[in-house]
């Protein structure tokens, strides 16, 4: 199959999706018979059909968090996140794994299906219903959502929190490996940050989740790793492709390597710093460069690697270091990597910073910051990505029960996935996780976030719940 | 064995022949086809039997549904190991298979893994290829050096559990903390995204000139003369790395940017020494023979910044390039890099110069054609020794370069060669002197003439030293002409009246009026010849032709 082929199948996928979802956001409005879906019902046909023309057997499935056509993931852009994001809640909500179109369909089909998706609600078992209904129609089935595999080798938790303790130990391995003066393999490197940005595309929250916890001994090799996942996941949200993504990672992860050349009496240090150590602190970034250019052959990564470790604390404005003569415009690597990198260490626990800022304190004044330090357009962009409250933050909400948030909400960036710890008696809880775009029956949120606080104040061990 | 399984053992003995007929052959050679095309059909009958094929690959061993369909227990050629070492551990071949599909397969494992320059191993460019129907998986642990990292940071952190106390505290905190306020995150549009992608799009640009700014700048931000030293290696490098993307124009900018640094009084030694050095260093072997392959490949290249590039290097750039001068196949090329050793060469001659001996004489002739470019009389004493090479093309090319250094150093080397059995040489010679334009070398061609042997001498190169001897507008030699041209011998008559027609020839190219008179005295000759030419003089001096 040409790229040709490729792109358009992508294009009529994304179509497909967005059309289906438009009709049954519609139907939720208007009677299937009211103009409006009709018109709806009517472009989806006129699109499925030219689908169906030249597939035969158009099977439109769920899997995990993505929509595959014919097997196909159906990657989505922006303009349809929504419809996206509302077709994959219904899916769920009614255990609906596949809807099935085969040889020619029409409207009236398409308005069964409609009206057993919206009759299904009231089931005891949604999908039986759809199921049952659907059976009077010949061009259309339905299959059950299919159950996430048994195989725990396979649960995408533990494969996440292997690929990121992966990706730390790669990340020790190569600073020791260069203290020592012996080569370092790139190529490790490389498989690496392509499992990350694997896991980015098909699991983000819970890569996301892994970067919440910050009080691990090891913070520089940490830090690498969740600058480099940060960047991966912005790199995503601005559309960039999987092997960009993974240039990008790969940057990131090598972004402070001049750091390995701080002596260890001062990076190790508990008070603050002198003025002389800042000074030597300060060089990092062109020792980094240094050390990047002499780790292997010049290619084109490893000259973006060097420049992003010479930038990533110039900020935006030029305002930091180190200071340069010229007018050097920065990368748009830097751009990303110096917003992931300024984001881990405000929230995490160094030696010279004991006590970091709660995950929604921390974005507050990177906002701040916006158009000064940080690239304005690609705050807003990470801003929408961690949320209005970041995985790990410490959450009261209206039941009076107490939780950490732990997956975002792209859509509704107020209303995240929340972990209860403590329950609204006041007692220690583990662990079930609250939806706050759950309404009730009178359409209203059952929860919402009143208050944030510090985790770290009160020395919430975040690995406790999320690992 | 069942058939089923038959097709299995053979896909996977397939994979071993095909690898190397697809290193082997280009894509649109014969076999090269057949092999995919065969292999393409193994599948298809094995996709009869079943929707999806699974190798599960151990070290020494494939096998298919429990079977061994392939055991190797050496190092060397074993596939299994070949993919073992990788991490993959099972490989998955879908029913929609295509036939590119098996193309990109068969070219990735076709790859040496084993070679440094290689940056991607097999699961990385299946990974890149991202294959819709070849699935595959892989195990991970070879990505670290250190076994149970995941264990032993899991456990030291979840040791830092807190007291429950700690946990209730926040609890009740909780209701005496502000109110969270409303919140507003600026929605994205789709305006944020395209302007995101065109800034992209306009960073995606090759990074090259940026890394050379970033080394600028830090040239200026080293603390110490050894931290400095260290930068020398980074720019030959980027500047090696400009060239082989046949960016030339960067290189020359880079040089240009140093030449500035010495030439600026207010530059601290330490950073011009750093210029010099790489200066001295950036014409290297390896430079020259990038730029060497950039000529042998047909690239364009703008002669007027190779120019430039060139002016900026130092002598040491010198044996590189008449290295390559005698390994470029393209002629334009070799006319490049000899115009490179012009500009080159005059910093060191006595290096240059060192080309006389090479063993190949188009190299010994073009380094003499560049020394007499170079025009420096220091050329001379090594130019002397390489007359009596055994090429006549590299001898008449030293003659003429002496001839135009000229000095009373050449004058008896060229009066030698005069006497040369080969008449190319005698006439380069001959030409040489010419070139001269001194008195010591008129003399040697009048005292040649007037020697009694002249006459025997065959037509075209008496004429040849009469046309010479011309380029001397003077009395001396109009006389001397004029003598020639009356002179009546009894003897060998016709030898004497060829001589005398190259002296009408050689009076109509010296130009003086005066000789029409003479002229025309003879112009009723009986000799046919004579006649000709003092009819062609006259006719020259008459009407200026």
């Amino acid at each position: 199959m040409d790229n040709r082929e490729d792109i358009e199948r992508f294009r009529t996928g994304k179509d497909l999706v967005n059309q289906i979802s438009v009709v049954l956001r519609t139907s939720h409005i208007h009677d299937p018979d009211n103009v409006a879906v009709t018109t709806v019902i009517d472009k989806f046909v006129s699109t499925i059909n030219a689908f169906i023309s030249h597939e035969r057997v158009v099977s439109l499935e769920l899997r995990g968090e993505y929509f595959y056509i014919n097997d196909y993931r159906i990657r989505y852009s922006l303009e349809y996140l929504l419809n996206f994001d509302f077709l994959l809640r219904e899916f769920k909500k009614r255990e609906l794994g596949s809807i099935i179109f085969k040889d020619k369909i029409n409207a009236d089909e398409v308005k069964v299906l409609v009206r057993a998706l919206l009759s299904s609600s009231f089931a005891e078992s949604s999908f039986d219903a759809i199921e049952e209904k659907m059976s009077q129609t010949r061009n259309i089935s339905v299959g059950r959502l299919k159950k996430v595999v048994e195989d725990s080798s396979l649960d995408p938790r533990k494969m996440v929190k292997k690929t990121y303790f992966n990706a730390v130990s790669y990340a020790r391995g190569v600073i020791n490996r260069i203290k020592s003066g012996e080569k370092v393999n790139i190529k490790k490197a490389k498989r690496v940050v392509e499992n990350m940005v694997d896991h980015i595309l098909e699991e983000e929250q819970l890569l996301l989740g892994m970067t919440a916890i910050k009080d691990y001994d090891e913070y520089t090799y940490h830090h690498s790793v969740n600058v480099s996942i940060f960047s991966i996941a912005l790199g995503q949200r601005v559309g960039l492709n999987r092997r960009t993504l993974t240039e990008l990672g790969m940057v990131a992860l090598f972004h402070d390597i001049g750091k390995m050349d701080i002596p260890n009496e001062i990076l190790n240090k508990p008070s603050n710093f002198s003025a002389s150590e800042w000074d030597i602190i300060r060089r990092h970034p062109v020792w980094g460069a240094k050390t990047l250019l002499k780790l292997k052959k010049l290619d084109p990564l490893t000259i973006k690697s060097a420049i992003v470790a010479f930038e990533h604390h110039m900020n935006y404005d030029h305002s930091g270091y180190p200071r340069v003569r010229t007018d050097l415009k920065l990368d748009f690597y830097t751009k990303i990597v110096s917003l992931a990198d300024q984001y881990d260490a405000m929230t995490s626990s160094r030696v010279y910073s004991r006590v970091p800022l709660a995950p929604d304190k921390a974005l507050s004044i990177m906002m701040e910051r916006s158009n000064t330090q940080l690239d304005p357009l690609l705050m807003k962009f990470f801003v929408n990505m961690v949320g209005v409250f970041p995985i790990g933050t410490l959450v009261m909400l209206s039941t009076k029960e107490l939780g950490l948030v732990c997956e975002s909400n792209h859509i509704f960036p107020t209303r995240p996935r929340v972990l209860i710890i403590v329950d609204e008696k006041g007692s220690r809880v583990k662990g079930h996780v609250v939806d706050l775009t759950e309404k009730n029956e009178q359409d209203i949120y059952i929860r919402s976030i009143l208050k944030t606080m510090d985790p770290n104040k009160y020395r919430i061990n975040l690995a406790e719940y999320l690992l | 064995m069942s058939e089923e399984l038959s097709k299995a053992k053979d896909i996977v003995l397939s994979f071993l022949k095909s690898k190397k007929i697809v290193r082997m052959y280009p894509s649109n050679n014969p076999i090269y086809i057949n092999t995919i095309e065969d292999d393409f059909k193994k599948f298809r009958e094995f996709f009869y039997f079943r929707d999806e094929l699974i190798f599960k690959i151990k070290q020494n061993e494939i096998s298919y549904d429990s079977d061994a369909v392939y055991t190797n227990i050496e190092k060397e050629d074993n596939l299994a190991l070949f993919f073992f070492k990788d991490g993959l551990r099972e490989l998955n071949f879908k029913k929609g298979l295509t036939i590119e599909e098996i193309e990109d397969f068969l070219k990735i494992i076709s790859l040496d893994f084993n070679r440094d320059a290689l940056d991607d191993d097999m699961v990385t460019l299946f990974w890149e290829r991202d294959f819709q129907n070849i699935h595959y998986v892989v195990d991970d642990a070879i990505l670290t050096d250190e076994e149970n990292y995941e264990e032993a940071a899991v456990a030291s952190i979840k040791e830092k559990e807190p007291e429950q106390d700690s946990l209730m505290k926040a609890y009740e905190d909780a209701f005496q903390e502000e109110m969270v306020h409303d919140i507003s995150i600026v929605p994205l549009s789709n305006k944020d995204l395209q302007l995101l992608l065109q800034e992209y799009e306009r960073d995606a640009e090759d990074k090259t000139g940026k890394l050379l700014d970033i080394l600028f700048e830090m040239i200026y931000l080293q603390q110490s003369r050894s931290e400095l030293e260290d930068m020398a290696g980074f720019f030959v490098s980027a500047i090696e790395y400009s060239i082989g993307h046949g960016d030339i124009q960067l290189a020359t900018d880079a040089l240009s940017r140093f030449k500035k640094i010495l030439d600026d009084n207010n530059e601290e030694d330490e950073r011009k020494r750093l210029a010099r050095k790489i200066l001295s260093v950036a014409g290297n072997e390896s430079v020259v023979n990038l730029l060497g392959e950039i000529m042998d490949s047909g690239q364009e290249m703008e002669e007027k910044i190779f120019e430039d590039f060139v002016r900026f290097l130092d002598k040491n750039a010198l044996v590189p390039f008449m290295k390559i001068l005698g390994e470029l196949k393209s002629i334009q090329g070799r006319k490049i890099v000899i115009d490179a050793l012009v500009v080159l060469g005059i910093k060191d001659i006595a290096t240059l110069a060192k080309g006389l001996t090479d063993s190949r004489w188009y190299v010994v002739r073009n380094i003499i054609y560049i020394l007499r470019k170079i025009g420096d009389k220091r050329a001379v004493d090594y130019l002397l020794k390489t007359v009596r090479h055994g090429d006549i093309r590299v001898k008449k090319e030293v003659i003429r370069a002496l001839g135009e250094l000229g000095g009373t150093g050449v004058l008896q080397t060229l009066r030698d060669c005069l006497e040369d059995p080969e008449i190319q040489v005698r006439s380069a010679a001959l030409r040489a002197l010419g070139s001269m334009r001194a008195e010591a070398p008129k003399r040697i061609i009048i005292n040649k003439i007037a020697d009694k042997n002249f006459k025997e001498k065959g037509f075209e190169e008496k004429k040849e030293y009469f046309e010479v001897l011309s380029q001397w507008k003077d009395e001396e030699v109009f006389n001397f002409v004029v003598g020639i041209l009356k002179k009546r011998t009894f003897f060998r008559r016709t030898k004497t009246d060829e001589s005398r027609a190259c002296a009408a020839y050689s009076l109509g190219l010296l130009g003086n009026r005066d000789a029409l008179a003479v002229l025309n005295k003879y112009r009723v000759e009986n000799n046919k010849v004579m006649q000709e030419f003092v009819f062609s003089a006259i006719k020259r001096l008459e009407h200026g032709q």
